[in-house]
């Protein structure tokens, strides 16, 4: 069971949830939904890597390669939304195109 | 080969759900299920580490840190309104996307596929990549961590730790 799926659509497919990722990233004013596209693009990634490691039998060096990028993801995220809560408590505000008064 | 394809679908559905769902916490429960669809792709693909962390640190924790974050910027969410058309036509979009892509992405990565370096080094553990080949990461995962950590205690300084301390 070495060759599970064809490699160019696992690519398609990974191509689709990019996608979705960047539009909510470049479409939205909610802060929050802005982590949320950014959380869909690096689930995108996560299985680009998983499936390049499948498909070049190094699924090992791709499991610890994810196990890392889990962590780092975790950090940004909870990082962001402190952020988030802390902006939300100061201007009673999470739209985006309020962070503009902040200059400096 | 089927099943990988509609674990494909439930991924992508999950995420599209995720985007146009009008309340923010439908989009958090849409994130644990493509969380949890990933994770069901990394252990079909023989990736059981992966796919248990995937499922308890990705559809575990980051869902209930975005359902209490939510929950604390409610009230605004509610009062704040968003021009809902873009998320409307997504769907179209998303459709015109796809016609395009599936012309031009496999031919392009079947191009791509053609450089793959195929590695004999399969047998050895998980542990040994940890900690042998990638051991410099770990330190850069504890320097993130902790970076975090004292950044999130930056953020919620309150005064009267302060003024405890004098």
């Amino acid at each position: 069971m070495s060759m599970t799926i064809n490699y160019p659509l696992d690519w398609f497919f990974i191509s689709i949830l990019f996608f979705i990722g960047a539009y909510c990233m470049i479409v939205s004013r909610n802060i929050i939904r802005l982590l949320i596209g950014f959380e869909i693009i690096s689930k995108s990634a996560m299985i680009a890597i998983i499936a390049s490691g499948q498909h070049t039998n190094a699924i090992n060096l791709a499991q610890s390669l994810i196990i890392i990028m889990i962590l780092v993801e975790v950090v940004v995220i909870a990082t962001g939304l402190a952020l988030i809560v802390k902006f939300h408590n100061k201007y009673q505000t999470i739209d985006i195109k309020k962070l503009m008064n902040l200059k400096g | 080969m089927i099943i990988y394809v509609l674990i494909y679908l439930i991924i992508i559905g999950a995420a599209v759900l995720a985007v146009i769902s009008k309340k923010l916490i439908n989009s958090a429960i849409m994130l644990a299920v493509l969380s949890i669809g990933v994770s069901l792709l990394f252990f079909s693909y023989e990736a059981p580490w992966a796919g248990v962390f995937e499922l308890s640190v990705c559809a575990g924790l980051i869902t209930v840190i975005f359902i209490s974050a939510v929950s604390l910027v409610k009230q605004d969410d509610e009062e704040f309104k968003e021009d809902r058309t873009k998320y409307k036509i997504f769907p179209l979009i998303l459709m015109a996307f796809i016609v395009i892509s599936s012309i031009f992405v496999p031919d392009y990565f079947m191009k791509i596929s053609s450089f793959a370096v195929y590695v004999n080094n399969s047998n050895e553990s998980i542990g040994k990549f940890i900690w042998l080949y990638r051991g410099i990461d770990i330190i850069g995962q504890i320097t993130i961590l902790s970076a975090s950590v004292f950044v999130i205690k930056h953020i919620f300084f309150k005064k009267s730790d302060a003024l405890e301390e004098k």
